[in-house]
């Protein structure tokens, strides 16, 4: 890079496993070698990241993937143009169940039916009302004959709040990402159900997101912020003794702060499966995919959050920063798929 | 007017309760996590909610907005940091959100009235353009099924306009669910 100093980018990020691509870029100074210095900047809540991102307040964030549309078309929030730099990760979250629910579940029930057993309306939780864990749930929930909107009462809640109120019996079930199915499990008051790598093998997860201004009018500065994390999302795919040093970070009390022990289980899983959490996959993890923005959208008109009309006339191509990621790509000399739209090949197709 | 304030951050939101009542208001018992935010609202059906721009709990708040036109209207509270940028995004479209630079419990009554004076207006705002959206939809299916009638039975508009409301007496519909069915079938059929 030019001797000048680094820019510093302040970046709003929730206390997750997936912010891991932003914790190794800052740690291995992988921002620094590409000009930038990221500024992390922990949150409380999704709305409130969204919010500080809309204000100016951070420059980009670490965001659920769908939530960069719903800021994008004003869906029960502030509307600003968006911009979708690159996909953080795929898979990684899952969906569980209290014990009694999961085990009519595996007994061969089918889902209507156990729910039907509790003799009033199951509750489910998700993280935000237009999350993917929200669109995971509801995916899973309306494949097995259960409407989301009619039959199901729904709360958002933080993540790390839901073991808790499974055990309370506040609620019947949840979407959460990981660690949260692993602590359930772990204290035995719940059990994974359905991955959510199961009901989508490869499907977009968080994304790193920043405000449609910033990347049209700082074209080489949003590059650069590109760059250093696609090279961390390498960096975490390369070899398994990596994501080990990476749990150890988030780990620590300012990062995440949960146990080492359930953080690292959480990122060693086999590279080969398909429907593991994965940061890179040689670059196509990380494109962002138009067909995957397509994909929210038209489960956002399925869900009667906006019409097919305002979805259609949504500016993928604008949100979605192709360009801007492949000379990140080129940059550090990875080859990355040429194409711009994927098949998304979910369970009950 | 029932408030309620959600006391899950350093910020001494509790201390609120004085001057809120002071000012004439019903304070609900406070609460500390989403589970507790959930359970008061449903029972003590509060007006306002005072939260921290920071509290864990304002994803629930946002899935209560998602749900109900009703919601509570949830007042965000910063501190004197609060800058004009991040005001005018908390407060902007659809956020029913109304912002403080510090806790002054001088000023927060008016404060209270300002937020919800706005959120009556934005709320009647939003109702008015989905009414208006809808009837924008409602009339595009109508031309796409007189449209469709024409092409397959060789009506003239007038007629094929006739044939729908015809339809639609006959079976207690309205004329634009006529036309969405309509339109469905042809679709099936190809």
């Amino acid at each position: 890079m030019t001797g000048s100093e680094p820019t510093t980018l302040r970046v709003a990020y929730l206390p997750l496993i997936d912010c891991a691509p932003l914790v190794a870029a800052s740690r291995l100074g992988l921002d620094l070698q590409h000009g930038v210095r990221l500024q992390l900047q922990r949150q409380a809540s999704w709305a409130a990241v969204r919010d500080r991102l809309v204000s100016g307040e951070v420059d980009a964030a670490h965001l659920l993937g769908s939530l960069v549309y719903s800021i994008e078309l004003g869906i029960g929030g502030p509307r600003a143009p968006m911009a979708w730099l690159l996909t953080l990760n795929q898979n990684g979250q899952a969906i569980t169940l209290a014990n009694p629910l999961a085990d009519a579940l595996a007994r061969g029930l089918p889902l209507p039916q156990v729910l039907a057993g509790l003799g009033r309306r199951a509750i489910f939780a998700q993280t935000f009302p237009t999350g993917t864990h929200a669109l995971w749930l509801y995916y899973w929930l309306a494949a097995a004959g259960v409407d989301p909107m009619r039959d199901i009462g729904v709360m958002s809640l933080p993540p790390q709040q839901m073991p808790e109120a499974l055990a309370a019996g506040e609620i019947d079930g949840y979407c959460s990402g990981e660690p949260w199915a692993d602590a359930a499990q772990a204290c035995g008051i719940g059990r994974r159900v359905m991955s959510s790598g199961a009901i989508w093998p490869g499907h977009p997860e968080k994304v790193l997101a920043c405000r449609r201004d910033l990347a049209a009018l700082q074209p080489a500065l949003v590059e650069r912020l590109s760059t250093c994390v696609l090279a961390a999302c390498r960096w975490l795919d390369a070899e398994p003794a990596n994501r080990l040093t990476c749990a150890g970070w988030l780990a620590e009390g300012e990062v995440i702060g949960a146990p080492l022990g359930r953080l690292a289980a959480c990122l060693d899983n086999d590279p080969a499966d398909p429907a593991a959490l994965a940061f890179h996959r040689g670059g196509a993890v990380n494109l962002p995919w138009l067909s995957d923005g397509e994909w929210f959208l038209q489960q956002f008109v399925r869900w009667g959050w906006c019409s097919a009309e305002v979805a259609a006339a949504a500016l993928v191509r604008d949100v979605h920063r192709l360009q801007s990621f492949r000379r990140a790509a080129a940059t550090l000399g990875l080859p990355v798929p040429v194409e711009a739209r994927r098949e998304a090949a979910l369970f009950d197709r | 007017m029932r408030v309620l304030l959600v006391n899950d951050t350093d910020k001494p939101i509790g201390e609120l309760r004085h001057a809120l009542q002071q000012a004439g208001y019903c304070v609900l018992e406070e609460v500390a996590s989403p589970a507790a935010l959930l359970r008061a609202v449903e029972s003590g059906q509060p007006d306002v909610v005072i939260i921290d721009v920071d509290s864990p709990s304002r994803d629930t708040l946002e899935q209560l907005a998602m749900l109900h036109d009703q919601a509570p209207r949830p007042v965000v509270m910063f501190s004197g940091d609060g800058d004009d940028a991040l005001i005018r995004a908390a407060v902007g479209a659809g956020v029913t959100a109304y912002v403080v630079d510090g806790l002054a419990p001088a000023r927060l009554a008016p404060i209270v009235q300002v937020a919800l004076a706005r959120f009556e207006q934005e709320s009647g705002m939003r109702r008015r353009l989905g009414e208006v959206q809808q009837a924008l939809e409602d009339r595009k299916r109508v031309e796409r099924a007189k449209g469709i009638l024409m092409n397959k039975r060789g009506l003239s508009e007038a007629d094929a306009y006739a044939a729908l409301r015809q339809q639609a007496m006959k079976h207690g519909l309205k004329l634009a669910e006529v036309a969405r069915r309509v339109v469905e079938m042809a679709d099936l059929l190809g």
